[in-house]
């Protein structure tokens, strides 16, 4: 098999800063990241210098991903040698018998963690995602709101917890932790849209009212949010057609939802420009919005 | 008064300011070494790293409330502000004055500091002192006044030399701050070498670190928060978008290359 540099025609630098920019973007892509990672250690792990042991950690953590036990455990060899007494590696050890479902053994080490730094955040974080595993979510929500207590500034656990009560059909405390998210990130048009959905399902005309103005502010903060158009139709329209309104509102959002219609078609437009069944694609989205139309009386 | 301009021997240039130059920078380096070996790590204490991240919280609440809807912004001031049962009101925590001569950890960081910078910069100051003495160095660019003469030229009891005219241990002090650059560039930020940075930190420092009386901080906040109105910032936002058509940019014009490199 032809190795990546050869594919590619890349050299090691390329791949080390590729590495890097995805380390960055905490993006989860673990079948490249192996890919890439592995022949970079392999065979230029000399020249790394200093770098290499954070590789090591990316690698290693992209391993697991992909059920490659061979390498994660090399990896985590060569951490263990350079820094022997470090809670960093002591954790990822945990990840590691996590990964073979060795569950109280990784409790184990992370207890220990915890004993010699109580104020260690990630050993708590993976005591949590060992109760998700489990599939305890009611303990995984309880310990996961003690944590959050303690450490209120976590955002990446307020977006677990707001996960955890979607798969609880608890929408109105989910709603709680994407206003925190919210409040923290103004700008973030996935964070706006996302409490949108949640308020949508929640139901109840005030909810869908907040649903359409949320989702006309992630439109706002990125034109492009096509999920976020269509929620906005999918809301004004719900919101015109429910029969408690008054004469103002149904008018209003009426023609909301034809302004959302009109751009959805130009997007298709677009999208279609060039190809040869842009008409067909065009009559299908004109019949689906038609469709999703509750007929207002 | 007419400047007479000496002419310094330039062999005063060859062994002594270049010299004190080298000395300051090696010295400076041999700092940031040791201290990163003496360095401890901090132990930080639970309370307050979770109080200082609730203030976070609260001041994000005063800024960024706006974004959510009037009834949850109405929940969370009611959370840290009510009477009764507020975060705020509620919350006492028990204040340790940290008195420096006591408390032992502060007593050994305080030592470690005088230690790393203080003393080399007397030892080496006094030597220079006693090595160089006798002779000016070099003449500041400026004019100077005659109440610097006995700062800046130590050893040299000429009534009529013009200030400008400096001493060894004026060229070392000059070194010891104008080399922070240097400093920055060779070891990177953030270097212990930095002992202007120090003298710094030490004046605003409580400012920075979580301040020693979180009851203080806490009765601020609430203070702050009580004061805050809740402007919904979504009043609007139909008739904003609407306004104009969606811009989708180059979005759906073509397909998008998705390779890794």
């Amino acid at each position: 098999m032809a190795s990546i540099s050869e594919m590619y025609d890349v050299g090691w630098e390329e791949m080390r800063d590729k590495l890097r920019k995805w380390r960055e973007d905490n993006c989860r892509n673990s079948e490249q990241i192996v890919d890439v990672g592995e022949e970079l250690i392999s065979e230029h792990s000399s020249k790394l210098g200093d770098d290499v042991w954070i590789i090591y950690e990316q690698v290693m953590i992209a391993a697991l991903d992909c059920s490659r036990d061979d390498l994660a455990l090399t990896c985590l060899q060569e951490l263990r040698k350079q820094f022997p007494d470090s809670h960093r590696v002591k954790r990822l050890s945990g990840m590691r018998l996590e990964a073979l479902e060795r569950y109280d053994e990784a409790n184990k080490h992370y207890d220990s963690i915890l004993q010699d730094d109580p104020t260690n955040t990630s050993a708590r974080k993976r005591k949590i995602s060992i109760l998700k595993a489990q599939g305890k979510t009611a303990e995984a929500i309880r310990e996961l709101n003690e944590y959050l207590e303690q450490f209120v500034g976590d955002q990446e656990a307020w977006h677990e917890l707001s996960e955890l009560y979607i798969n609880e059909h608890d929408y109105g405390k989910a709603a709680f932790c994407l206003e925190e998210l919210m409040m923290s990130n103004p700008h973030n048009h996935l964070y706006c849209e996302q409490y949108a959905e949640v308020k949508y399902t929640q139901g109840g005309l005030e909810n869908l009212e907040l649903s359409r103005k949320y989702f006309a502010q992630a439109l706002r903060l990125n034109n492009r949010n096509m999920r976020a158009l269509f929620g906005l139709y999918m809301s004004a329209s719900h919101i015109a057609a429910s029969p408690k309104v008054s004469a103002k509102v149904k008018k209003d959002n009426m023609k909301y939802a034809g302004w959302a219609a009109t751009q959805i078609n130009r997007a298709y437009k677009l999208a279609g420009r060039g190809t040869k069944e842009s008409k067909c694609s065009m009559k299908a989205v004109e019949e689906m919005l038609e469709s999703m139309q509750i007929t207002m009386s | 008064m007419a400047d007479p301009e000496l002419l310094l021997d330039s062999s005063i240039r060859m062994w002594v300011v270049l010299p004190i130059v080298f000395i300051t920078f090696f010295v400076g380096i041999i700092r940031h070494y040791v201290t990163q070996l003496l360095h401890s790590d901090k132990k930080v204490d639970l309370e307050q790293v979770s109080d200082s991240q609730v203030l976070l919280r609260s001041r994000i609440l005063r800024e960024n409330g706006k974004y959510i809807p009037r009834q949850s912004f109405a929940m969370r001031k009611h959370y840290f502000n009510d009477a009764e049962t507020g975060f705020f009101k509620k919350v006492k925590r028990k204040v340790v004055p940290k008195n420096p001569m006591t408390d032992t950890s502060m007593l050994t960081d305080m030592m470690k500091g005088n230690l790393t910078n203080v003393l080399p910069m007397i030892v080496i100051g006094g030597w220079i002192n006693w090595a160089f003495s006798g002779f000016v160095i070099t003449k500041v660019p400026f004019p100077l006044t005659l109440r610097f003469k006995p700062m800046l030229q130590r050893g040299i009891d000429l009534l009529s030399l013009d200030a400008s005219w400096v001493s060894s241990a004026s060229w070392y002090f000059l070194n010891v701050f104008g080399l922070r650059s240097m400093y920055s560039l060779i070891l990177g930020q953030d270097n212990a070498a930095d002992q202007s940075r120090v003298m710094q930190d030490q004046m605003t420092g409580a400012a920075m670190a979580m301040p020693p009386d979180p009851n203080k901080a806490f009765k601020s906040e609430w203070e702050a928060l009580e004061i805050v109105e809740h402007k919904w910032a979504l009043e609007n936002v139909e008739e904003d978008l609407m306004s104009r058509d969606l811009n989708f940019g180059t979005f759906f014009s073509q397909d998008i290359k998705s390779t890794m490199f």
